[in-house]
């Protein structure tokens, strides 16, 4: 395999390169005397840091259950999440250590039974667990928001999904007149405009990762859920001004890094304008309806 | 050797996409494609791929075309910096007609899409509050309800004219003889659109005559810039009929706009 020296033109971010040594480190000592910090999520692809080649990511080893299973068992477990998800944030998740995931080297997909054999609650705890993790990352200060490729590094699109169904019914549930047409153009507005969005940047020559970039618009949306809730509940339409402008500034704090890295400094304003026309349709949405 | 790497069975790794390290951006000269492909996920070799060769010239819409699901055929028309997009509006502001030399060489589509989007949710959501309005000054009692389906209505008016008219002119023009690009003829009528975003803001006056002199103000100003760009496109060959016509289109959009959303 012949790798060109390219020279990376972008320094390596420092937690970064302490990544990559940890991998090399292990690679070298070899998997078996590491352990797992937590019960390693399903494998997935190997998804590469946007700033550097193509290197295995940060993912704790597979667990030996094979990675389809758990995939297919996720959506059986559909509807208690919905309602276990609220008290998810709350409740004791899964230690810290979830965002420590010892780094090893992806080895492949071996042979995964487990996933197939293990209690439902376990299948729904762990995906609630990457929900919450990924959401603690993504929306709230952490020292890891300078480096957006660290952010969202086991990206899954259930957070996402959560949020934007959650956001139509709110606005629907709001809505006297035409409840349907609501939620209609609220969730097609969402969808639409994540993946609009993220071509987008594509298209202006940005690095991105599709999905892991769908992923972070959906969990950007956690803070105009809670506005839209607390709009639901007070009909004030002073509060609902308040409180969605809040909601707003919060969404675009937590979008903003990732987005702005993504492009060309000098195109930075053309990425961001999109996802702040999003966010503020969104918001007028959740003031207008009533 | 980069081209093989696109024909690789990469299937597997799926919403993976390969690392472009360098990206030189040589005041616009040399340009180079985003290899973020989506169709073309990274070869066996660990998804190393060096940066797209540069392309030079000027028509790029044929040599770069890597079909219709690829992204990097349409990066070209999006090469654009946020300062060149905002000297673009503002020259469509104004009806001065060297807006047609600006886009030449370089016609981008960002501006048509974000524009129209823009103008898409300002007409949804102004045009409820300006309705609301002026319902609250003849029946103080009524109720403010938001009407959704000027959402529909405004996205499938101004996608549809942004969209069709050009394709309409394009045909036309090559009925006639004229040679027309297709891109500069969505550039044009997308940034034709952008006067419509500040007018839209001054109609929400529930003040009937104010409304009316903005629209008038606005249409008329939107219909010169697109009749003068569309002549200096056609560059003197006699085509005032299709000229006139294409004025007339935009008055036309003007006016719907003003009775349908701003009533």
């Amino acid at each position: 395999m012949a790798k060109m020296s390219h020279g990376d033109t972008i320094p390596l971010h420092p937690s970064s390169q302490s990544d990559i040594d940890e991998i090399e480190n292990l690679m070298i000592a070899g998997p078996a005397n590491v352990l797992p910090a937590r019960p390693p999520s399903p494998p997935r692809a190997s998804i590469p840091v946007s700033s550097s080649p193509f290197l295995p990511s940060n993912l704790p080893p597979p667990p030996p259950s094979a990675p389809a299973a758990a995939y297919h068992k996720a959506p059986i477990s559909a509807s208690p999440p919905d309602a276990a998800y609220h008290k998810a944030p709350i409740s004791a998740s899964p230690p810290a250590a979830e965002t420590s995931r010892g780094g090893i080297a992806a080895d492949g997909f071996g042979s995964l039974p487990n996933t197939l054999t293990e209690p439902v609650w376990d299948t729904v705890k762990r995906d609630l667990s990457r929900i919450v993790s990924n959401l603690k990352l993504v929306v709230f200060p952490n020292p890891y928001r300078e480096d957006p490729g660290k952010a969202l590094r086991d990206w899954d699109l259930w957070g996402p999904f959560f949020f934007i169904v959650f956001l139509g019914l709110t606005l629907s549930w709001s809505a006297s007149l035409k409840k349907s047409e609501v939620f209609a153009v609220a969730f097609a507005v969402l969808a639409a405009g994540a993946i609009i969005l993220t071509l987008n940047v594509l298209l202006l020559g940005g690095h991105i990762i599709f999905f892991q970039s769908l992923s972070l618009l959906g969990y950007c949306l956690f803070p105009l859920d809670v506005g839209a809730v607390i709009c639901m509940l007070k009909d004030n339409v002073i509060i609902k001004i308040i409180v969605v402008s809040i909601a707003l500034a919060w969404s675009s704090w937590a979008a903003y890094p990732f987005m702005s890295a993504a492009v060309n400094p000098r195109r930075k304003a053309l990425a961001l304008y999109p996802v702040f026309l999003m966010y503020i349709s969104v918001g007028f949405l959740i003031i207008a309806i009533d | 050797m980069e081209e093989d790497y696109t024909s690789l069975p990469t299937s597997h790794l799926l919403g993976s996409v390969p690392a472009v390290a360098a990206e030189d951006k040589t005041g616009g000269a040399a340009r180079e494609s985003s290899t973020a492909n989506l169709q073309n996920s990274p070869p066996a070799n660990g998804g190393y791929q060096a940066p797209g060769s540069p392309y030079g010239g000027d028509e790029q819409a044929t040599s770069s075309w890597k079909g219709a699901c690829s992204i990097s055929s349409y990066t070209p028309y999006f090469n654009v910096d946020s300062d060149i997009v905002v000297d673009r509006l503002i020259t469509s502001v104004y009806p001065m007609n060297d807006f047609t030399r600006k886009i030449d060489g370089n016609p981008d589509l960002y501006g048509p899409v974000w524009i129209s989007t823009t103008l898409v949710f300002m007409l949804a959501a102004l045009g409820n509050c300006a309705t609301y309005l002026m319902r609250k000054r003849n029946e103080p009692d009524i109720v403010w309800n938001f009407d959704v389906t000027y959402v529909d209505w405004a996205a499938c008016v101004i996608y549809g004219y942004a969209l069709a008219v050009p394709v309409a002119f394009y045909f036309l023009l090559q009925y006639v003889g004229c040679n027309a690009s297709l891109i500069r003829l969505w550039c044009m009528w997308g940034y034709s659109l952008f006067i419509f975003l500040p007018s839209s803001l001054l109609l929400v006056a529930p003040v009937e005559i104010v409304r009316w002199i903005v629209i008038i103000l606005a249409g008329a100003a939107s219909s010169w810039f697109v009749a003068l760009n569309l002549k200096a496109y056609t560059d003197g060959s006699d085509l005032m009929v299709l000229i006139v016509s294409a004025l007339l289109l935009q008055f036309a959009l003007a006016l719907f706009i003003k009775i349908f959303f701003f009533v």
